[in-house]
């Protein structure tokens, strides 16, 4: 369990992350989700006690990182593929860690099995590709078989198979009672994976909430109306606060209710009605609604002068 | 490349909140720092090279020592230039220093690999592993200095040792050989070892407070290096100046393997007393702003 109380990150006088308050409960996956910038590695990395907290406190099953006496065993991080001595073997690099913490040599190998980093284990990590990397990464992540594993952007540079496996791994361990906590920018992905999502735009908690309610609550009903009397039928339901748009003389998008309510109206109203479409909002849809007014770096337009600070992610 | 991923991870079991299995303690944290010392192939290469190095100094300087006695009795060499063949210029006092003469070249190499250890920590991104694994940071920085001292300490103690060995056979062709049991030899020929560790904890202090290597490596020569050089040329400027250069930590740690100290010069003890504390302040800033520090 990981739980962020007001938690802040400033540099100088612009907040990374600014008074953000989550729980990420075990047993099930929470995406953490965000644009580039939102602040998602800076709280990652505020987690595991790499940066210090400008402003408020985070604790991970119970205790800030830091004061855990086998703080391995506990939490297992991927923050970044590339935390690792270029020169030095994947194998090595584990169990280097792995010595810290008295795990023994043959839990290194069952990561590297369990990873799929057996026929580059020996072998320098400086010519590794950014999805063996990743893949490294988690390894390491997994050693101490943590209570709880975070994972920031575990599927960048992971070919189709591997982003697959980091699915699957992610569920798993979910189901075995763990706390899994996985950023990602990519919507799409958070949708396969995650139960729970906690939305973050400009250092600011925009959503925290099961996957499924983000896609309800977020895109209100829309439904495809084919009839023969299309304007009768929206006066009919003008007074229930829908908007419309004619998209040919008898096919309408009609927003505010849902398909059964429409139905209900023709039928009373006596219009025929030979089409009646419920749109599903995809999350990527309803991920936009959240974070339209929470991007830091639209891709159009240039920004003016005081905006164009370099991101702080990925440092 | 191609890989194959174990579909599915272990099976699955209920999990309780619970202490599992031992904890970090700072004999683990120092089998961690041996494993990734003893896995980058440039330290072990630095290391070897470094004692050749050192060696090889030394037996050159034996030589040169013999080309001297040797022109002390040439008659076709006039009388002033002549080598002094009693006092502290005498060839048979300066063979007393060959275990020591590598030290120069030594201190760079040691200064180097001090400072690559650490700060390619900062450069690659494995202090972000370092510092998961290790949250309280310090252990894991001091289990670093441990190691590296004590490598420089071997390096340099067995190079005084084989440049000793190395050196007598080459002496005694001018009678120069010397027994490690006279005075202060054996002291400056462990003080080799000594006076390296401590420049390597001064050069891991500065590879830490600077995290970048080749901005670590200059800092680190500008101080063993050009510091006494630059003071000695101010020296005329006011009399406190080389009173002050005394306590510089490469004039302070060069008294360490003196075999003989002027009169006004730092004992062995104080010189190495001095640098001692000029180590142990330096570590001190870098293992404080190393804790509170953003990683």
């Amino acid at each position: 369990m990981i739980e962020a109380q007001a938690l802040s990150k400033r540099y100088g006088a612009k907040a990374a992350v600014d008074a953000v308050s989550f729980t990420v409960q075990p047993g099930r996956v929470t995406g953490f989700l965000g644009p580039n910038g939102a602040g998602k590695s800076t709280t990652m990395r505020m987690i595991v006690g790499l940066d210090n907290p400008s402003g408020g406190h985070v604790t991970v099953n119970g205790k800030p990182y830091a004061q855990h006496k086998a703080p391995l065993r506990e939490v297992g991080a991927l923050l970044d593929a590339k935390a690792v001595h270029t020169k030095r073997s994947a194998y090595n690099h584990l169990r280097a860690m792995a010595a810290t913490h008295g795990i023994p040599n043959s839990r290194v190998k069952d990561v590297i099995e369990l990873t799929g980093l057996g026929p580059v284990a020996k072998k320098r990590v400086g010519g590794f590709s950014l999805g063996m990397g990743q893949r490294l990464g988690i390894a390491a992540a997994l050693l101490g078989d943590p209570h709880t594993v975070i994972l920031d952007e575990p599927v960048n540079g992971l070919d189709p198979e591997g982003v697959q496996w980091v699915r699957h791994l992610a569920k798993g361990l979910a189901a075995e009672g763990r706390t899994v906590f996985l950023s990602s920018h990519l919507m799409s992905e958070m949708a396969l994976t995650a139960d729970h999502l906690i939305v973050i735009g400009r250092g600011r908690i925009i959503a925290d909430a099961p996957i499924q309610s983000i896609i309800d609550g977020q895109g209100r009903a829309r439904v495809r109306v084919r009839a023969d009397r299309p304007q009768d039928l929206l006066a009919s339901l003008a007074g229930e606060g829908v908007t419309s748009q004619v998209l040919e003389p008898e096919l309408i998008e009609i927003t505010g209710v849902d398909a059964r309510r429409i139905a209900e109206v023709a039928l009373r109203d006596r219009v025929l009605v030979y089409e009646l479409t419920p749109l599903q909002v995809s999350l990527e849809d309803a991920y936009m609604q959240l974070t339209q007014t929470e991007v830091e770096y639209h891709s159009h337009s240039l920004p003016d002068a005081s905006e164009a600070v370099a991101p702080l992610e990925g440092r | 490349m191609a890989t194959s991923t174990s579909s599915a991870p272990a099976p699955s079991r209920p999990r309780q909140h619970r202490e599992t299995g031992p904890g970090v303690n700072f004999g683990r944290v120092m089998k961690s720092e041996w494993i990734k010392v003893t896995t980058v192939p440039s330290t072990v290469i630095l290391i070897v090279s470094t004692v050749v190095v050192m060696v090889g100094l030394a037996a050159l300087f034996a030589w040169s020592l013999t080309m001297m006695a040797q022109s002390i009795n040439d008659p076709s060499v006039p009388a002033e230039f002549r080598t002094p063949t009693e006092g502290p210029g005498s060839p048979g006092f300066q063979a007393l220093t060959t275990p020591s003469s590598g030290l120069a070249f030594g201190q760079l190499l040691i200064a180097s690999l001090a400072v690559v250890l650490i700060a390619s920590e900062w450069t690659t991104g494995m202090i972000r592993s370092t510092m998961v694994a290790v949250p309280k940071r310090v252990p894991a920085l001091l289990a670093k200095t441990v190691i590296i001292a004590v490598v420089a300490f071997v390096v340099g103690f067995v190079s005084a040792l084989v440049s000793y060995l190395v050196a007598q056979p080459i002496l005694r062709g001018e009678n120069l050989d010397f027994a490690l049991s006279e005075d202060g030899v054996l002291a400056s020929v462990i003080n080799t070892g000594t006076f390296l560790a401590l420049v390597a904890v001064i050069s891991m202090s500065i590879g830490i407070l600077l995290r970048n290597t080749a901005g670590g490596v200059v800092t680190a020569v500008g101080i063993f290096f050009v510091l006494p050089i630059i003071v000695q040329l101010l020296s005329g400027i006011a009399d406190w100046i080389p009173d002050a250069a005394r306590f510089l930590p490469a004039d302070a740690g060069e008294q360490m393997v003196a075999v003989e100290v002027a009169e006004d010069a730092l004992t062995q003890w104080q010189g190495g007393l001095v640098m001692a504390a000029w180590a142990l302040v330096l570590l001190v800033i870098a293992l404080v702003v190393a804790k509170k520090r953003d990683v």
